[in-house]
């Protein structure tokens, strides 16, 4: 048997952008989506597409009406909780983990 | 394999290196600026990402066109359309 | 490939991976196709222009709308990356 040139990898490291999505596993993220939608929620699973598994979830719609009458543009939000559920990554725009200490 | 004096779109951009381009997006967005490179890979697949120096980037807004100066960019060729050697640009 | 001929040649080209070996862990300007631009520290990216910022902040119509310690923005919705520091 020869050894395993197992690379010697920092696992806190951030080496390439996905490892950002690792290491937020069984963390509370925020996921901006397509679509003026945003999302808050415990993710459980991902893979390279950003196909994610969220736990826990708010999900935030931003609508923007325009008031027929003043024709002002009124901003409305709207709020939906998931006990779990799968976002398809092509809608993904962007992933926060929490705020992690020490780098 | 014989050489013809077809000239591959590839080499007619790789020629363009050095000088000015004009880049034409799918979307209303457009640039120009001096092409100091690209990677590569197959062309069909993808119009390369390239670097571009000295760049106006052009947006056609409803309120009309916004420009905009960039010292250098990595330009994404996912939503290319058009390259033109050149690169007077959409306001000549 | 063939070497570009002629003329001011010997200026040097930069292809994507010497311009990202140059902005690495520099402030840059992502800006996607919807025209929302993120700013801040360039971390890493891979060959989907998958990016990962620090420091991020976001903008929309100029006018700053979030920031993130860190963030993650998916390849598919960027247009360009921008080693500018220059704020309008």
């Amino acid at each position: 048997m020869t050894e395993e040139a197992v690379p010697v990898v920092e696992p806190n490291a951030v080496e390439e952008p996905l490892d950002l999505v690792r290491l937020s596993l069984d963390e509370r993220i925020y996921v901006k989506l397509r679509g003026d939608r945003e999302l808050r929620g415990k993710l459980h699973a991902y893979d390279g597409h950003l196909n994610m598994i969220l736990g826990d979830v708010e999900e935030t719609i931003t609508v923007v009406e325009i008031n027929e009458e003043t024709e002002e543009e009124v901003i409305r939000t709207i709020k939906n909780t998931a006990e779990m559920l799968f976002v398809r990554g092509d809608g993904v725009i962007l992933v926060s983990p929490p705020s992690r200490t020490g780098a | 394999m014989s050489t013809t004096n077809q000239l591959l779109p590839l080499e007619l951009i790789d020629k363009c290196i050095g000088s000015k381009i004009w880049v034409i997006m799918k979307s209303e967005k457009e640039f120009t600026g001096i092409l100091r490179g690209f990677d590569d890979y197959p062309f069909p697949i993808k119009l390369q990402d390239m670097v571009l120096e000295d760049v106006i980037e052009y947006e056609n807004t409803p309120e009309g066109r916004k420009t905009t100066k960039l010292e250098q960019i990595l330009l994404n060729g996912n939503n290319i359309t058009m390259l033109i050697p050149g690169g007077e640009g959409p306001e000549s | 490939m063939q070497q570009p001929p002629i003329q001011q040649q010997q200026q040097q080209t930069s292809s994507p991976t010497e311009f990202l070996n140059n902005v690495i862990g520099r402030p840059v300007l992502v800006k996607l196709n919807s025209g929302v631009d993120y700013r801040g520290i360039l971390s890493c990216l891979d060959g989907y222009m998958n990016i990962a910022l620090e420091q991020t902040e976001e903008y929309v119509n100029g006018q700053l709308k979030n920031r993130y310690g860190d963030a993650f923005i998916r390849g598919n919705n960027v247009l360009y990356i921008s080693a500018t520091k220059l704020r309008e």
